[in-house]
């Protein structure tokens, strides 16, 4: 904050006329040292408006970033997405016409939109229901849970990596590991990774197995719940499970409402694991043709950059609109301990 | 003042950047002196093998020209081309390129390759290309590429899996029918973990050899198609009525073991596809080119030219290029020197250059694939006109409904209206 160098006793030509105002009264007549909001001389102004410059001097690099590297091309593919593009050429306006073409003549992007629909809806409450279960658990655990929370964090920090997707193609075809597996219990699937039925179900295994990230933020939100509400509904003749959904979940609920948000958005962006796993294709029959597959593939392999920069603004919107939904519903199911409500 | 001399600067940069932009030679240069010092840039794709090539064809190449420094890079197939992209978007192509022909129009129309006539005879000889050869890589009247290699489309079977099945093998240029026939015998003597070959209607090329065979071409020169819904509804329903047999494998399979192929899995016995695949199908298999035979595909119609040579990589100048006498040395030492056919052998395709083809030691793979082309010289035609812009998308939707189709996620009638319209909006921009 700014500090005021006004001499004691000396009233510059501003406050001068003003000493009706108290705090200025205060400040000259008693011959007190100011305070320190007061800006009242020129060499005040000048060194604010230093101080200015020298912050966003020092804001400069994000600035440039921001917008050279985010506001910028943010613009520009909206601009895109308005018009016919194949880089070659200078891009045509077309108004709509990319629109209209993805919601009324192109089924690959309503399947497309259906299956990634589909993969984020039953995905990320699975990959929480899963986080938190294990985070009750090792909450409970007293000894080791050093070490369980490492190995159950470690998924979390290679899921997501290339080596892992081509693990589990390899896992999920036709006699791999997993088929022989279930053959042991007489379960007949054969290969997932050719599946129309079964490639979403091995996608979501894939991101639920990396639950260690909301298990983590779940473990520190239930080490923040106090022991001494459990002890109360104890004394009230609470059981494990009324303790869990009167005690555990409301206080806990900011943490839920966190990790939706995070997780929903997250699995919204899944592109490497479904482009290594079906080689870049999206098959079978386009069950792993991601809506950021599929923009992909219309952008860098067909070229037409408009259509692609028209599906990324579908989704920015989309998922625009699930966040607000997410915020507006937080309202009704999410305490924050100390909110007077 | 200060502001003036910046709108000088500026406006001078400008007019440079627009004279450079205006002062494409018009061919080579009288005053070229071939001994100056310069430096080019030369970008391919491949893997480390063929990176190797270059590196020992470059060496031979500067023993003839010690003042042309050659910076190579390479990339995989993909990116090779997304990295294209971005420079053709800036005008900074390489100098020297190895060229697709899917790409050839689009990089054609758009000027940014050099127009090679002028330099064709006196620094880039002709006499190893014939011409049909030399006419592969014009667009529009214009040359802007000359082919490295040629192939041809073929079947591949494999003689060492149909042996231990006990299948004669297939006789090639049969009639579709009775390929399928073969097909299934094969699959009911492999007793369920072998098939006779993969679904033929789930490729491009084998719809372009049956309308090849009633005359027409996929694309006419002006890059209007020469089908119908009602061929491909035709030439589809033909495919379901195949893979209802089981005598083709089944979509699922195929699609656990790509990126190989069933028949490089050593699932199925037979394979149409490009000739010059051998190589990557010994690799995948294990096993060397005796197991390996190469015959002439189905015929639809008895005596049809429906074959062709294309050509499986060319070699083009970027029209941005500061150097065009010296690229063009390099590309003729690429093309047609006896020692980069040495180096090379037929790691990028049968030589389409006869001097380059001298220096070739074949392998049994390639005296193979050199006793294929010359046994289908009846059936080998006109080449098609060069690949419309966007073919390359075109060619990968056939295959992905070809795929739904064998998984049975979308009816013929469907594929055909959703192929027909995904054609329509590349071909409409």
């Amino acid at each position: 904050m700014v500090t005021a160098p006004t001499p004691a006793g000396t009233p510059t030509a501003r406050d001068s006329g003003r000493t009706a105002d108290p705090r200025a009264a205060g400040a000259s007549g008693a011959g007190r040292a100011p305070e320190p909001r007061r800006r009242t001389s020129r060499g005040a102004a000048a060194t604010a408006r230093r101080e200015t410059v020298a912050g966003y001097g020092f804001l400069v690099p994000w600035l440039v970033g921001f917008f050279g590297l985010t506001l910028g091309p943010m613009v520009v593919s909206l601009y895109l997405a308005f018009t016919r593009y194949d880089i070659f050429t200078a891009p045509e306006w077309i108004g709509l016409g990319n629109f209209t073409r993805l919601f009324t003549d192109d089924p690959v992007f309503l399947r497309s939109a259906k299956v990634t629909l589909e993969y984020v809806l039953i995905g990320t409450p699975v990959k929480l229901a899963a986080a938190l279960a294990i985070a009750l658990l090792l909450n409970a655990v007293t000894r080791g849970s050093g070490f369980f929370r490492s190995a159950f964090y470690a998924p979390s920090l290679i899921g997501a990596s290339v080596s892992v997707a081509i693990v589990w193609r390899a896992m999920f075809a036709g006699n791999g590991p997993v088929d022989s597996s279930l053959q042991l219990f007489g379960i007949e699937l054969g290969g997932w990774v050719g599946d129309v039925d079964l490639a979403i179900p091995m996608m979501i295994i894939l991101v639920v197995w990396q639950f260690g990230a909301p298990m983590v933020i779940f473990l520190a939100g239930l080490k923040q719940v106090p022991t001494e509400l459990y002890e109360a509904a104890e004394v009230d003749g609470a059981g494990p499970v009324h303790k869990f959904w009167k005690v555990t979940v409301p206080m806990l609920s900011p943490v839920i409402f966190f990790n939706l948000l995070l997780e929903t958005i997250h699995a919204f962006q899944v592109f490497g694991s479904a482009f290594i796993i079906s080689n870049g294709s999206g098959a079978p029959g386009g069950q792993l043709n991601f809506i950021t597959l599929y923009m992909y593939k219309r952008g860098f392999a067909d070229m037409q950059m408009g259509y692609a920069a028209a599906i990324a603004w579908v989704v920015l919107v989309v998922v625009a609109v699930i966040a607000l939904v997410m915020f507006r519903s937080a309202r009704s199911w999410v305490y924050y301990a100390g909110d007077n409500r | 003042m200060k502001r003036f001399r910046i709108a000088v600067a500026v406006a001078a940069s400008a007019a440079l950047l627009l004279a450079g932009c205006s002062s494409d030679p018009e061919g080579p240069r009288a005053d070229f002196d071939p001994n100056a010092a310069v430096t080019l840039d030369l970008a391919f794709w491949g893997n480390d093998t063929r990176a190797g090539f270059y590196k020992n064809a470059i060496a031979k190449f500067n023993e003839k020209y010690p003042n042309i420094t050659v910076n190579s890079t390479f990339l995989g197939f993909p990116e090779f081309w997304e990295k294209r992209q971005i420079e053709a978007a800036g005008r900074d192509l390489p100098d020297v390129m190895q060229f697709d022909y899917a790409y050839l129009r689009q990089y054609s129309q758009n000027k940014l390759l050099l127009d090679l006539k002028p330099y064709l005879g006196k620094y880039i000889k002709t006499d190893g290309f014939t011409e049909s050869t030399l006419g592969i890589g014009v667009v529009n009247g214009v040359t802007t590429a000359l082919p490295i290699g040629t192939n041809a489309w073929a079947m591949f079977t494999n003689t060492a899996l149909l042996s231990k099945a006990g299948v004669a093998a297939y006789a090639g240029g049969t009639s579709w029918d009775e390929y399928a026939t073969w097909m299934d015998s094969v699959k009911k003597a492999g007793g369920g973990s072998v098939w006779g070959g993969s679904d033929p209607t789930g490729r491009i090329q084998n719809f372009e050899i049956t309308l090849r065979a009633g005359g027409k071409n996929l694309f006419n020169d002006a890059g209007e198609p020469q089908f119908t819904k009602a061929d491909l509804t035709d030439f589809w329903n033909r495919g379901a009525h195949v893979r209802g047999t089981g005598a083709t494998i089944p979509t699922k399979r195929l699609l656990e073991v790509a990126p190989k192929s069933g028949f490089g899995a050593g699932l199925t016995t037979s394979e149409l596809t490009w000739d010059n695949f051998g190589a990557g199908y010994a690799g995948d298999l294990g096993i060397d080119a005796s197991g390996l035979a190469i015959t002439a595909p189905p015929a639809t119609t008895a005596g049809a030219k429906d074959l062709y040579l294309k050509p499986s990589m060319l070699h083009a100048i970027s029209a941005n290029t500061e150097h065009p006498e010296a690229s063009a040395l390099l590309v003729d030492f690429l093309l047609n020197s006896k020692e980069a056919g040495t180096v090379f052998g037929t790691n990028r395709g049968l030589p389409a250059s006869s001097t380059h083809l001298a220096g070739v030691q074949l392998d049994p793979l390639s005296q193979k694939i050199l006793d294929y082309e010359s046994s289908i010289k009846d059936r080998l035609g006109q080449a098609p006109p060069v690949p419309v812009v966007g073919y390359g998308s075109i060619e990968e939707k056939f295959r992905q409904l070809g795929e739904e189709l064998g998984l049975g996620t979308v009816t013929v009638a469907q594929a055909v209206d959703q192929f027909f319209s995904e054609m329509e909006t590349i071909l409409k921009k």
